[in-house]
């Protein structure tokens, strides 16, 4: 009884990759095409994103700030603020988008928001590797002095930001005016992501607030992981974690909730 | 086999409530082709939709032990913006089967040349039909949903599914969503007939054509 159990579970993941794989090829087509780089467009709008504001600023605020380069700073900020902005944007209405491919069976709603999070999240990591590596040649990129801790951090901010796309996506479904906050609120969002500041320039009643957001203590650990001693930094890592979790758990169930009532064309 | 247990459907819209199907029960055995009659708005395909587990009951449950077809209807089932080769494709990758056969068995099947190579957004509700019926019958499925989609096609199309699905595959089993009279007389051996989001279920498939010709 068990054994069969554990097989079923087996085979169940196996379709769940398969069909994981069909749609990360699906949707990398429709969204990119075939012509020129292809597919290498995912890695092109962050790369841009974080490339330009960091020139900008460099030009705006001097080579350095508090003792760090301006641009490697800006750049470990904007590449993931990008992955958490696009990430959540893209799971809007993700049902609506992918209803035709909820006639097979296997197919669930929770591959359409994992698969677009795993675009996002590809497309940021090889704007990440890419940029930083052209950067380090030049000098104004520091050789990460912790890499794990760099991709520790890094992952607990994309465990939250796809927390969040499970519950942003079954709640774009069930009211149309969380669409019209979407852009807002992630652009609210900025100050409190730990884009701008480390935790330590900050007054100490500033910074115990600003701790309790999980992007700055995991913003504050990829930024540990690259400059070391060179920086003070403040995290703890349950934080990103727990509410990750948290997050994931309701998000899961609000899917739930909303695959039951779903009327697909 | 697939049962169907006291199922019911609703749909909400704003604060007002439809419902649509009232503790319907179903049952297909192996190699039963069963007929849904009813009129427009009864309620077949959103049964078919329950059924191929497109939508989710709201009360109720569905068993299936027995691979099932994904509804094959005028909507659903396709990536518009894809072109007919990467759908199927699509379709080869979820389903684990070869491409290579199945995309030999797509263009000998669906006779569409060149056309394979367009969005399927561009094709005619003929052209869908012959691509879904193609892909389906490549995967061998043990029961068909069909919702209405048969009668779309042309003669040449309605002879190669006549022969590929009820001679060769005179095993299977066949849910039938349809108004044609004539098909449902012909081909199927049981019938619901649903009306006021009730199922009648009748062995005597003439009999039910005659209560829903009444209806």
């Amino acid at each position: 009884m068990a054994e069969d159990t554990l097989r079923r579970f087996r085979e169940g993941w196996r379709i769940q990759g398969r069909v994981i794989h069909a749609l990360m090829i699906r949707e990398l087509h429709t969204r990119f095409g075939r012509e020129n780089i292809g597919f290498l467009w995912i890695m092109v709008e962050p790369l841009l994103f974080a490339g330009l504001v960091a020139t900008i600023w460099r030009f705006m605020k001097g080579p350095e700030e508090h003792g760090i380069g301006i641009i490697a700073f800006v750049i470990t900020g904007y590449i993931p603020i990008t992955l958490f902005r696009h990430g959540v944007s893209r799971s809007v209405s993700v049902f609506i988008a992918n209803s035709s491919l909820m006639y097979h069976r296997q197919v669930k709603v929770l591959d359409f928001i994992f698969v677009r999070f795993l675009i996002e999240l590809i497309g940021s990591m090889m704007a990440y590797v890419f940029i930083a590596s052209i950067l380090v040649l030049f000098d104004e990129f520091p050789i990460p002095t912790n890499p794990g801790l760099l991709v520790g951090g890094f992952m607990l901010y994309a465990f939250f930001v796809l927390s969040l796309c499970f519950i942003v996506a079954p709640l774009s479904e069930m009211s149309e005016v969380l669409e019209k906050f979407i852009p807002v609120t992630t652009y609210v969002m900025i100050p409190f992501s730990g884009l701008f500041t480390m935790a330590s320039w900050l007054t100490p009643t500033m910074r115990e607030y600003l701790l309790w957001s999980p992007f700055v203590n995991a913003m504050e650990m990829m930024r540990k992981g690259i400059w070391g001693d060179q920086i003070t930094a403040y995290y703890n890592i349950w934080n990103p974690l727990g509410c990750s979790i948290v997050a994931t758990v309701i998000g899961l169930a609000l899917c739930r909730h909303v695959r039951r009532t779903l009327a697909v064309e | 086999m697939i049962i169907c247990n006291n199922i019911c459907k609703s749909y909400r819209h704003g604060a007002s409530y439809k419902q649509v199907l009232r503790n319907v029960d179903l049952v297909v055995n192996p190699g039963d082709r069963v007929a849904l009659l009813g009129r427009n708005g009864a309620g077949k395909s959103t049964l078919i939709k329950l059924i191929g587990g497109v939508e989710m009951p709201t009360s109720g449950n569905i068993k299936r032990t027995m691979s099932l077809s994904w509804p094959l209807g005028f909507a659903g089932g396709f990536q518009g913006s894809l072109t007919g080769y990467d759908n199927a494709r699509f379709i080869a990758r979820i389903y684990d089967r070869e491409y290579k056969e199945m995309k030999a068995f797509v263009e000998d099947f669906t006779e569409m040349g060149r056309q394979l190579r367009m969005p399927v957004k561009t094709y005619s509700s003929g052209m869908r039909a012959r691509l879904a019926f193609a892909l389906s019958l490549a995967i061998e499925f043990d029961c068909y949903l069909i919702d209405e989609i048969i009668l779309v096609g042309d003669q040449n199309f309605q002879r190669k599914c006549q022969y590929e699905l009820f001679e060769k595959r005179k095993d299977r089993s066949m849910i039938l969503a349809s108004h044609s009279t004539d098909v449902v007389r012909q081909f199927c051996n049981r019938a619901y007939v649903i009306h006021n989001g009730q199922a009648e279920a009748y062995d005597d498939v003439s009999l039910a054509v005659d209560v829903y010709t009444e209806l």
